[in-house]
């Protein structure tokens, strides 16, 4: 089994992660990716984490530490995107990228760490629920216009 | 990780915001359009910033596991030496880079794009401000003669053409330069930051961190519209071609190798516990990354142009166009791009003026190869002063004339050594304290 490496956002990996997205949405879209990457990487590239292996990233999580945001004023992680390649699933590798990510939250001062899952997706809400992650009281609110 | 902001002294700081209004004028609009591009993003501060925390340690080299210096009279002589040169070498880099940019950006044809780049020069100009930090910060008087005030007149009076490293003596021809240096030369200034990171004198250190998050923009503010570029050129567009941009990665890419300095050079500064890695270590690294842009380039050309190609087709269709060079799918291997070999085009270094060809091939006569070069470098290019000092030092060595370790002293020519300018003879960058709220003539170049 190839050694898996964690490590920061960079842009040469704009490729790798539209083709995970592709292979689990079914749908190539280049545009989003490069304009999301190009955010994080200008916002904070050490908070979005890739895993690499053989020299291809497999997985890739991207956030960043933001204050001021739906009245918490004290610094906080958000936990935005998270892609593993189907074909390298089972391997921890979302908890590894998770690792990395909020132990750099941690050090840039966040105390807490937020993310959104949608309920239909069981299996990601299973995995923040295994790294420790509760239901919060901060409850999302949509309507449509 | 705790994040202090430092001013420089006020004299030091009007002095950067001179060259600033000089050589930046666009930086108001920037300010002005900061909240339409980068909604909610902190706004952009001209100050140094030392991330706490760090190793303290001496992290490779001879004195490996000992504290790191912090302040200049812990350095050893050669270390203090070699690490005033990198310092200064840096600041070039950052002011330079800003000089090139300006001549291109307004020709850009997106107000993303350009916004972007304006972005990245103005966080170039913090990066130059955190290297005139570390020179006038602490007291160097025990290494150098010069004084802080001198240092940093003689870097803030650099221009293009006096400039410590080849890549930032010379001039942008059209807006693909900005974006191809920021994607290829602003590479190689993320591997160099990469390398500091772990240096023996601990203000370097702690500068690193936050220029190395500013410079992972500056790659993307290359690549991501190069993806742009590559997908309109499939679709048919004609504003910048994959040919544009090829010629322009013939262009700097020989540059960006020879920022690493020579392949059989970089020992002293690992021994010192300056950098973890030697020159030629690094500089293949860097040559295996950019050939991953490229070929991520390709295949966005490819998914563009073939519709309905998946990924895993589309690098199968890249494979067999780079392996028999001819056509499929209605694409034939000249559209794509490719990666010049890491010989070509050299002029500093082990392959220095060895005429060798894109492909790696090796030509005896000077005239063969020049025409070579005329048909990989872009015109406009081709018509410059840097292009004609490198041909004619080529004869000369190629003619037996000259050695190519002269040849490579001679390049570039410092036709514009700092303070050349007549307007820069009487004017300096940095006042005293008694000539603070005396307005500085603009510095024209």
């Amino acid at each position: 089994m190839s050694s898996l490496v964690i490590r920061g956002l960079d842009t040469m990996d704009i490729g790798d992660i539209v083709g995970i997205d592709e292979k689990i949405t079914k749908q190539y879209r280049p545009e989003v990716w490069e304009a999301r990457c190009a955010y994080y990487l200008r916002r904070d590239p050490d908070a979005a984490v890739v895993c690499v292996a053989d020299g291809t990233v497999v997985g890739f999580m991207l956030g960043e530490v933001r204050s001021g945001e739906f009245g918490l004023e004290e610094p906080t992680g958000w936990i935005e995107v998270l892609g593993v390649d189907p074909e390298h699933q089972g391997k921890a590798i979302g908890r590894q990228l998770a690792d990395a990510m909020l132990d750099y939250f941690k050090r840039r001062g966040a105390k807490t760490v937020r993310t959104l899952v949608d309920e239909e997706m069981a299996d990601i809400a299973g995995f923040f629920d295994s790294l420790g992650f509760q239901p919060s009281s901060l409850r999302p609110f949509v309507k449509t216009l | 990780m705790a994040v202090s902001e430092v001013k420089l002294p006020k004299n030091f700081h009007q002095a950067v915001e001179d060259w600033r209004d000089t050589f930046l004028p666009d930086y108001q609009f920037l300010l002005d359009s900061w909240e339409k591009h980068f909604p909610k993003e902190p706004m952009f501060k001209l100050c140094a910033y030392r991330e706490m925390g760090v190793c303290a340690n001496i992290e490779c080299g001879a004195k490996e596991g000992q504290p790191k210096a912090t302040k200049p009279s812990e350095l050893d002589e050669d270390q203090a030496q070699h690490l005033l040169g990198a310092i200064r070498a840096q600041a070039s880099t950052e002011f330079g880079s800003i000089q090139q940019h300006r001549l291109t950006l307004a020709r850009a044809q997106s107000e993303e794009e350009q916004v972007w780049v304006l972005r990245m020069m103005a966080e170039e100009l913090r990066h130059g401000y955190q290297m005139l930090h570390l020179l006038v910060d602490d007291d160097w008087t025990c290494q150098t003669q010069q004084s802080s005030a001198d240092m940093v007149e003689e870097i803030l009076s650099m221009q293009t053409g006096s400039h410590v490293l080849g890549a930032f003596n010379i001039d942008f021809d059209s807006f693909v330069d900005n974006i191809v240096f920021c994607a290829l030369i602003d590479r190689v200034g993320k591997y160099q930051l990469a390398m500091q990171k772990v240096s023996a004198y601990k203000p370097m250190a702690e500068s690193m961190p936050q220029m190395l998050r500013e410079e992972a923009f500056h790659l993307a503010t290359g690549v991501v519209p190069m993806r742009r570029w590559a997908t309109q050129a499939a679709e048919g567009e004609v504003y910048v071609t994959m040919e544009m941009m090829q010629k322009a990665i013939n262009k700097w890419l020989p540059r960006g190798l020879e920022m690493f300095g020579d392949e059989r050079g970089g020992g002293s500064n690992v021994r010192m516990g300056l950098k973890p890695m030697k020159n030629a270590e690094a500089q293949a690294d860097y040559y295996q990354e950019v050939a991953k842009v490229v070929d991520d380039l390709n295949i966005r050309y490819l998914r563009a142009k073939v519709k309905d190609l998946s990924i895993g087709e589309a690098r199968e269709l890249l494979a067999n166009l780079e392996r028999g060079r001819g056509k499929a799918k209605g694409v034939d291997h000249a559209e794509l791009l490719r990666m010049p070999d890491r010989d070509f085009f050299r002029r500093r270094g082990v392959p220095a003026f060895t005429m060798v060809g894109f492909e790696g091939e090796t030509y005896d006569l000077y005239q063969d190869y020049v025409q070579h070069l005329r048909k990989h470098l872009p015109e406009s290019y081709l018509a410059g002063r840097d292009f004609r000092d490198y041909a004619e030092t080529l004869k000369k060595v190629a003619a037996g004339e000259m050695t190519a370790e002269d040849g490579a002293r001679k390049m570039p020519e410092l036709r514009r050594v700092g303070g050349s300018c007549p307007c820069s003879k009487s004017v300096r960058w940095v006042r005293g304290e008694s000539e603070e709220g005396t307005k500085l003539p603009v510095m024209g170049g």
